[in-house]
């Protein structure tokens, strides 16, 4: 059977002992099939028995033992040794904690802060009254259709890769995060929940309208939870609940009124719509020098050849969702 | 001294529902202990799903669910407790639903119900293949809401009584690797089970390694049924990892190299639905004799065969499967049969509790797998483990909060917390001739040789002395992470010894019992023997460190024991 020898470069650090974290390398024969978790286990086995690191069910469902592998935060159960080689055309492997959070020891983060974050915004059914039967003889009806709205959120098993990745929890104190903000989504379209949409309230007072989308949190979530499209549709939500006027809103209603308007961008009108007369201000100078350089459209624009189709197009899309 | 009126042990099903339980009393100081951060128990691992007599598919009835689990359990289990199992069982599925369980519905918005093995009809409720996971997260959250105290990563190290009352336990911060004494009126153990005994291939998450248990018969305190062990009949080829059997209750077959299904010799009504006992044996009858596959590396297995639910099915009831298979064994079950073969998953033995949870120490309760109450006798039922869990999790939080008002804190010595130290820093300064990866793999391998799926008398003879002698090398064992922070050298050194305690209340009793009974099989006496053998076994620890083997009766109501047919 195939065998490869990896080096393995781990950080570790003991905050109690150590000035600033630094890297151990580590030489393994790891067999095809290994996973990194396995190939962590070994090491400490067979060579530094301090090394630390979370684990448990090593099947993809616990979410202890989230760490970056050469640089993108991974389940070291399901990752196999060979596949991260391949995929960097390496034979050297950097292990280190997740960004984000403290570190404890070694690969080994301080989960609190997430999790208390989590449990501030509420995730938990509050049953409607309407919905949810009084007595222990009935269930509640759902749906299949409804059941899928948030299914996909029902997956998250708390691992905080996306945590670790997000942009605008390194840079927002106030930010909810990724899974916290999804999960707020799942009982926002839970038909047995009595709060419903004005959840979405909850994601504006935790700064949801502070997400960029760079869309992190969908590419490392090992479940495939995708917590932005979450995001997204509570700001949708929000809006619905009448949380419009506030720059986030403003912006999105900017961009579909602009769509209804012409079909194109109206990049010109976009700072008034969204942040009025301070935001022109603010982007006066760029606007200036657009226009000086003939780079800036006309505030009034025509509609594109194929603009009622587009409305049609838009309309049907919003029925469906 | 840190005190609360309640302590829980584990964070699991059992121990999230006890706390939502106790918390639904005002004014009670209760706290969950657990070794991980809560939503990371085993139970989130469970797949399939959970049993409850809904009748949403067919008609079904808490009497017929309860007389499945008593032939299942080859009429070992206590029927009282079964029967009350079986007739809470609708209720609390919908309680857990009316939490806000995303459980999998019927087109007219019920819950859906697929079959599972032993049963008689579609009777397990289910949320794709993640069922216990959203079980998990479903309690964490209510929990959350009802303000219940959480003590995460917190390692249990002993249960402390005075012979009549528990007083509180000694348990180590992980993170500070500090050792307390926490003083309580009541502690529920819901620490979960023990099969990483058979380190080596097993379904079980790293720390299911029995602390609550071993802590138990080093109190003293009786074990139950531990020679009941289930060998999941499909584990993933080279790992053990868990294949769920709602892979076969939507249809998956089994198929030996001669491409036949073969449980048609074994089982030709249920087929691939057999118990799980049945199941196991029949694939290792098929690969001892030669009709099973050997790949490159000498793994030897038989197929799982899922290609014929079509890609639709699969990606919306099996999804994790899926993934579980191309992650792990590089197969794609919409093209490819899953290689597998029979895993250990779980405990039916463990800590003697009776229906309510409780031990013969007052105030001291089990729930969960760790407990034997028993409601799985010799053979657990697919999809009773979540009902189990939840039931007894609830009913010993309730008993317990009744018990708490109406007693006072016991004196807890603080020599009881030295002991523990002295346990512990014991450890650092071992020799060091032994090796803990060593000597685990050796004991899991003691264990499958004399304790696995087929036993007989010598093999077992020979374990139960090599684990004797693995017991006294362990000794050795040293840790040598000096550090107090998150020190897992020592946790995983301190989990390694309970196994080692565990081992021996195994293979013990397994040999006493001469008789084929569920998932204790023995070749030489491959018959049931209701004359001698209906009975529990009693294993407890006596002053001198000796086991003592004793029986106790089993509970029989309306069913009466008849051959185990399917």
């Amino acid at each position: 059977m195939e065998k490869r020898e990896v080096l393995f470069r781990i950080r570790r650090f003991n905050p109690k002992r150590d000035e600033k974290p630094y890297y151990q390398e580590y030489r393994l024969t790891v067999p095809k099939g290994m996973t990194v978790l396995e190939a962590l286990q070994q090491i400490k086995d067979t060579q530094d028995p301090t090394l630390a690191f979370r684990a448990f069910c090593r099947s993809a469902i616990c979410g202890s033992c989230a760490v970056k592998v050469n640089g993108f935060p991974k389940l070291a159960c399901k990752t196999q040794v060979f596949n991260e080689l391949d995929k960097f055309g390496t034979d050297t492997l950097t292990l280190e904690p997740l960004d984000n959070m403290d570190v404890i020891r070694d690969l080994i983060v301080d989960w609190d802060r997430p999790f208390k974050r989590m449990e501030e915004m509420k995730p938990w059914l509050v049953p409607d009254p309407e919905v949810v039967p009084k007595t222990l003889d009935e269930e509640s009806r759902v749906y299949p259709r409804e059941l899928k709205k948030f299914d996909q959120f029902t997956d998250c098993i708390l691992c905080t890769s996306c945590y670790s990745s997000c942009t605008a929890t390194q840079l927002d104190d106030g930010y909810g995060g990724p899974f916290q903000l999804a999960r707020v989504y799942r009982f926002a379209v839970d038909p047995r929940d009595a709060l419903k949409a004005e959840r979405s309230k909850i994601g504006y007072a935790f700064d949801m309208w502070n997400c960029v989308r760079c869309n992190k949190c969908a590419d490392v979530c090992p479940k495939h939870v995708s917590p932005v499209d979450g995001i997204m549709k509570l700001r949708g939500l929000s809006i619905e609940v009448g949380l419009k006027d506030n720059p986030g809103a403003r912006h999105v209603m900017a961009f579909y009124k602009s769509l209804l308007e012409s079909g194109m961008l109206n990049e010109v009108l976009l700072p008034l719509r969204t942040k009025g007369v301070k935001g022109v201000l603010e982007n006066l100078p760029v606007g200036i020098k657009m226009i000086l350089k003939g780079k800036a459209h006309s505030p009034v624009m025509k509609p594109i050849a194929e603009h009622e189709t587009l409305v049609k197009v838009m309309k049907v899309a919003m029925e469906v969702e | 001294m840190v005190q609360f009126d309640i302590l829980i042990v584990g964070a699991g099903g059992a121990g999230l529902y006890a706390a939502l339980e106790t918390s639904r009393r005002k004014g009670l100081s209760v706290a969950v202990l657990s070794k991980v951060y809560p939503t990371r128990s085993h139970t989130g691992a469970a797949q399939g799903g959970v049993n409850a007599a809904l009748g949403n598919v067919a008609p079904d009835s808490p009497e017929k669910h309860a007389y499945d689990t008593v032939k299942g359990s080859d009429f070992l289990a206590d029927q009282d407790a079964v029967e009350m199992m079986c007739e809470m069982a609708p209720k609390i599925i919908r309680e857990m639903e009316h939490m806000g369980l995303p459980f999998s519905r019927l087109e007219d918005g019920r819950i859906a119900q697929r079959p599972f093995g032993g049963a008689s009809f579609p009777r397990t409720c289910y949320a794709a293949d993640k069922t216990g996971h959203v079980m998990l997260q479903t309690l964490y959250e209510q929990c959350l809401k009802n303000g219940v105290k959480f003590l995460n990563e917190w390692f249990l190290l002993s249960v402390v009584h005075n012979g009549e009352r528990v007083s509180g336990v000694v348990a180590m911060d992980l993170r500070s690797g500090r050792i307390h004494g926490i003083r309580a009126k009541a502690v529920i153990l819901a620490t979960g089970g023990h099969a990483r005994v058979y380190w080596n291939r097993t379904s079980n998450a790293l720390g299911n390694t029995g602390d609550g248990t071993a802590a138990v018969l080093r109190a003293g305190l009786p074990l139950k049924d531990m020679e009941f062990i289930q060998f999941h009949p499909t584990g993933l080829r080279r790992t053990g990892i868990l294949v769920t059997e709602g892979a076969r209750g939507e249809g998956g077959y089994l198929i030996n190299s001669k491409g036949e299904r073969f449980m048609k010799r074994y089982a030709p009504e249920k087929m691939e639905l057999a118990p799980r006992d049945m199941v196991s044996r029949a694939i290792e009858t098929e690969i001892l004799e030669g009709r099973g596959f050997r790949d490159e590396e000498g793994n030897e297995f038989v197929y799982l065969d899922l290609r014929h639910l079509g890609r639709k099915k699969i990606l919306e009831r099996l999804p994790q499967i899926r993934e579980l298979a191309i992650d792990f064994e590089g197969v794609d079950p919409i093209e490819e049969p899953i290689p597998v073969r029979p895993t250990a998953h779980y405990s039916m033995g463990g800590i003697d509790a009776d229906k309510l949870g409780r031990t013969p120490v007052k105030g001291l309760y089990a729930a969960g797998e760790c407990a034997c109450i028993s409601v799985h006798g010799a053979n657990r039922l697919g999809g009773n483990s979540l009902l189990d869990i939840v039931v007894f999790g609830k009913l010993a939080g309730e008993d317990a909060v009744n018990f708490v008002s109406e007693v006072d804190f016991l004196p807890f010595a603080e020599s009881e917390v030295k002991r523990e130290e002295e346990r512990v820093n014991s450890l650092f300064e071992a020799d060091g001739k032994e090796k803990l990866a060593d000597l685990r793999s050796e004991l899991s391998d003691v264990m499958s040789y004399g304790a696995g799926i087929f036993r007989e008398e010598k093999k077992m003879k020979e374990a139960l002395e090599k684990v004797r002698e693995i017991k006294e090398r362990a000794k050795h064992v040293k840790v040598y992470d000096g550090e107090r922070t998150f020190n897992t050298n020592l946790q995983q050194t301190l989990e390694f010894l309970n196994l080692v305690d565990i081992a021996e209340t195994i293979v013990l009793p397994a040999i006493e019992r001469k008789e084929s009974r569920g998932a204790h099989y023995r070749t030489d006496y491959p018959k049931r023997d209701d004359e001698n053998f209906l009975k529990h076994s009693i294993v407890e620890r006596g002053d001198d460190g000796e086991l003592r083997l004793s029986w106790k009766p089993v509970v029989i109501t309306k069913y009466q024991p008849e051959e185990r047919k399917y």
